[in-house]
């Protein structure tokens, strides 16, 4: 009795068994969620583009005139700074000592034009005693055209030296001109984004990749968005515009264009990796945008849609393909 | 007449049991070969099932299979994105990139680049850590098989145990520095290398330099949308080959069936158990009717129909296959449990029973058959000779 | 004198083909078997005697001839109500006694029982009735393997009595037997089993038996040689 039951029970074990291996092993995998929710575009049709938030008045990258090593930095970043306020200051020993030798030269010349001075106020008196002797005899006419001729080249001599004075303060203010160049100002009312010197630090003269300071005005912000080259035909300037924050799509700003850079560019670094290859070109859109909307920062990306016609169904209806980007 | 056609069945132990045995058997390599292989062909794509989150991968045109990475521009992702119907789409890295061991050795990998903010297409388990560690510097996460075979340190003793790669160990992807921030339980790949997953960005970093990296753009339908008219949109828009999930894994168990030997092989041991179980199960079985061929005589002798001595055979037949049926797909399923920490491949859907069961059915059915041939053609007088 | 005619054969021919030689096993047979006696068939091996009882039986069909049992001519019935007329009406006993070797003997005497459609459990319990009848009621639940010689034929004939049949055909009952079983075997063949509605016929050649009959047809190469009324007259 017990092995006529055996057999079939375990069977039905071995069939149990073998159905919670399936229903157990056809669980799907697990779906790994999304960290952070990603952008979604609020339009039916649309163009996406990456954009990269700067302030309103671009970006500036201060330069400096003259390459030299930095004295001391000013400002630090997120400073307020009034146009003529001092950024940085480059070493300026050199041009002192220069300005030190050119203020000796100066006091040197000035002794040189009193000496003129004094010069011709000896061959002028010399020439005065000269002519007041009546007695053609007393005094020889060479005599009295040598001391004519004297008084003239003292005069001569005077004025090449007043002439030297004038040289030795252009070169004077040559100098201090310099040492103010040395003093790197803020071109405009603006806040400090970025600083990227360090007192004693080389700061190389001419367009740098990596700027020295970078300045901008922050009442408002731009962003900057790239549009594919092939999606460009595809852009409007009238259609409406939104842009998520990477990283919460909570935080979101209304975009109103502020100008389309009409020259399509070679697609540059958005990612801020230097490296990142130019593959395509890109149409540059600027957007305004409040930046009380949104916690952000200049620099940051933000993952834009911008509104554009359905081209779902291109193919049975070319009649909608009219092209909505250069317009007039 | 059913009780008795049972008592006859079971009455000899020994032919009882060959042939549930015999079925048994059949029914064991009829289940547990082509779950293997399906445990090997569902690795082809295990990583589409892995990345579960979106319902269409977007490549070029012509990738052949999921390994088959032919990269593309970075902004191919933009012009997805704008495709009307799409949710969301995201950028994918996926590369074999070579990860240099304390040891100088140099193992290849999978490394897996996923969207920086979004980290969409993680592993789908995490083991240690969180897929958000991803955000610290130079962090990967290592599958966690990886981390205990191909990616484990050295032992400081000479041919002593390797230890696995722990939380906050370095690894050297192409001369960078990556710091393990997470272990991760993935789905076990066909080539079985380590799996690393690190952002995009950096997976750009590590990867040698070329022109196009983007490897897979990830794309969520809007919901409602129809996900064929979708892909057939982002392909006419795009010039891309777009597939929902299910087309991808598709189109790379095909290119695995068609490349490679294995369905061949595990056809051939399939068909082979089938033919050997049939041949032992059929066997056995219609022995047993023609030595319980003097007994059917009796009873028809009696005035037992035909078609009573037919149901009867097949019950014998139904219950001798429903109990091999049933200890093979157990033995099966024990097996697969058994081995459900080793490398083994396997899988065990639902349609594999039907298709054991199917299997079984038929051999019963055949060995049916040629014993209620050999009955019906039986004259009852036989009961008469000695 | 109709109804007291139970199996009537008339002309009955049968020829086996075996492999183009065709063999005549019933060769003109004409026999009447009357209600209520014990018919024994015997003669020497392949003498046909077998081939007549399957006829008798229903479970061979004759090339000439007809042959009525109960006044049915089997041969005009259909397949159904043949088989449908052995379940009911004839008994067997064999000489191997084809017990169902897996079956308690309970079991195999309930068997006819249950081709005639009866419920598992009655069925048993009638066939256990029976055994005890036959002297077995210890031993409803031993398999046939446990159980003698002489037991195994008392099941037999307890499973040939059980549907009540009137006509029971026994072939070779006692020769498997040892002289005193054999003879047990047949007391009880002639007490319990025959009475004014029934007929046995018992094919055998063991000569012991033959003061048991009733009747004695004797058999050779197909044909009836003689029928007599007792051993003494063959």
């Amino acid at each position: 009795m017990k092995t006529k039951w055996l057999l079939p029970l375990l069977a039905i074990a071995g069939f149990l068994f073998a159905s919670y291996t399936v229903v157990n092993g056809s669980k799907p995998t697990p779906v790994a969620p999304a960290v952070a929710e990603p952008a979604f575009a609020p339009y039916k049709a649309f163009i996406a583009g990456a954009g990269i938030v700067e302030a309103q008045s671009q970006n500036i990258a201060i330069g400096t005139p003259l390459p030299g090593i930095v004295k001391s930095v000013a400002v630090k970043v997120g400073d307020q700074v009034k146009t003529g306020d001092v950024l940085f200051v480059l070493d300026e020993r050199e041009h002192r000592a220069v300005l030190g030798v050119k203020k000796a030269d100066l006091s040197k010349a000035l002794a040189d034009v009193k000496v003129a001075d004094a010069s011709l106020a000896d061959a002028r008196s010399l020439l005065k005693i000269a002519e007041s002797v009546t007695d053609r005899r007393a005094i020889s006419t060479e005599e009295l055209l040598k001391r004519r001729n004297a008084v003239l080249i003292a005069k001569a001599k005077l004025q090449s030296a007043n002439a030297f004075v004038q040289q030795t303060n252009a070169g004077i203010t040559d100098t201090q001109t310099t040492l103010d160049r040395l003093v790197i100002r803020a071109p405009v009312d603006s806040e400090v984004l970025q600083v990227n010197v360090r007192p004693g630090e080389f700061a190389q003269a001419g367009a740098l990749s990596t700027p020295l300071l970078v300045l901008g005005n922050l009442d408002q912000f731009h962003v900057r968005v790239d549009i594919d080259e092939n999606d460009a035909w595809r852009f409007d300037k009238n259609s409406k515009a939104v842009a998520y924050l990477r990283g919460n799509r909570q935080f979101k700003a209304e975009l109103t264009l502020a100008y389309v850079e009409p020259y399509v560019i070679p697609k540059k670094s958005l990612t801020g990796d230097s490296t990142e290859r130019v593959d395509t070109r890109v149409l540059q859109a600027l957007y305004r945008f409040n930046r009380d909307q949104i916690p952000i920062y200049v620099g940051q990306q933000m993952d834009v849609f911008i509104e554009a016609q359905d081209v779902s169904n291109t193919s049975n209806n070319e009649s909608q393909l009219k092209p909505a980007g250069p317009q007039s | 007449m059913y009780h008795i056609a049972l008592k006859m069945l079971m009455g000899d132990r020994g032919k009882y049991l060959g042939i549930v045995m015999g079925l048994t058997f059949a029914s064991l390599i009829m289940t547990q070969q082509p779950a293997i292989f399906l445990g090997l062909m569902t690795r082809t794509f295990s990583f589409i099932s892995d990345v579960g989150l979106p319902d269409i991968w977007v490549m070029d045109s012509k990738v052949q299979f999921v390994d088959d990475i032919k990269p593309l521009q970075d902004t191919e992702l933009y012009r997805v994105r704008g495709i009307s119907g799409v949710e969301w789409a995201m950028p994918m890295y996926k590369g074999m990139l070579k990860a240099r061991l304390a040891d100088g050795t140099f193992q290849t990998c999978i490394v897996i680049g996923l969207d920086d903010a979004t980290l969409i297409g993680g592993p789908p388990v995490m083991l240690q850590g969180k897929l958000e560690d991803l955000r610290r510097s130079d962090a990967v996460i290592v599958d966690i098989d990886g981390a205990k075979d191909k990616l484990a340190k050295p032992s400081a003793t000479p041919g002593g145990k390797t230890k696995p790669l722990q939380i906050g160990d370095d690894l050297e992807l192409n001369d960078r520095r990556a710091i393990v921030v997470g272990m991760s339980k993935v789905s076990r790949t066909f080539q079985a290398q380590p799996v690393v997953y690190t952002t995009y960005s950096r997976a750009k970093n590590y990867a040698p330099r070329e022109r196009k990296l983007l490897s897979f753009v990830l794309v969520k339908a809007k919901k409602g949308q129809d996900l064929a008219q979708l892909t057939k949109r982002i392909r006419e828009t795009t010039g891309l080959a777009a597939y929902t999930s299910s087309e991808f894994k598709d189109l790379t168990y095909r290119y695995f069936m068609k490349n490679t030997g294995i369905p061949i092989n595990f056809g051939i041991s399939v068909t082979l158990g089938f033919i050997v179980g049939a041949a032992i199960a059929g066997q056995t079985f219609y022995n047993f009717t023609l030595e319980n061929l003097r007994q059917f005589g009796v009873l028809k002798a009696m005035g037992t129909s035909n078609w009573v001595l037919l149901k009867m055979i097949l019950l014998q037949a139904i219950l001798v296959g429903s109990i091999g049926y049933g200890l093979g797909v157990g033995l099966t399923a024990l097996f697969g449990y058994s081995m459900r920490n080793t490398i083994l491949a396997f899988r065990f859907p639902w349609q594999l029973l039907i298709f054991s069961g199917a299997g079984i059915s038929l051999i019963c059915v055949f060995a049916a058959i040629i014993s209620i041939l050999k009955v019906i053609r039986l004259e009852p007088a036989v009961v008469f000779k000695g | 004198m109709e109804s007291n005619t139970a199996v009537s054969c008339r002309n009955v021919v049968k020829v086996y083909d075996t492999g183009g030689q065709k063999v005549t096993a019933l060769n003109d047979i004409d026999l009447e078997i009357r209600m209520g006696e014990l018919m024994m068939l015997v003669g020497p091996s392949g003498c046909g005697k077998t081939t007549l009882i399957s006829v008798i039986a229903g479970i061979l069909d004759q090339d000439e001839g007809s042959c009525e049992v109960f006044g049915k001519n089997l041969l005009t019935l259909r397949n159904h109500e043949k088989l449908d007329f052995r379940a009911k009406n004839i008994g067997f006993v064999f000489q191997a006694y084809n017990l169902l070797p897996s079956l308690t003997a309970a079991e195999n005497v309930s068997v006819p029982l249950i081709i005639n459609g009866m419920k598992r459990v009655e069925a048993e319990r009638k066939a256990s009735q029976l055994l005890e009848q036959v002297g077995l009621g210890e031993r409803t639940a031993s398999l046939p393997s446990q159980l003698s010689g002489g037991q195994q034929q008392r099941v037999a004939i307890a499973r040939a009595l059980v549907h009540d049949p009137r006509l029971i055909v026994c072939d070779e009952p006692t020769s498997a037997l040892d002289h005193e079983t054999g003879h047990t075997v047949m007391e009880l063949l002639k007490d319990v089993a025959l009475h004014k509605d029934r007929v046995l016929v018992i094919v055998t050649h063991d000569a012991r038996i033959f003061n048991f009959a009733d009747r004695i047809a004797a058999m050779d190469d197909g044909h009836i040689l003689k029928v007599v009324n007792s051993a003494a007259q063959l």
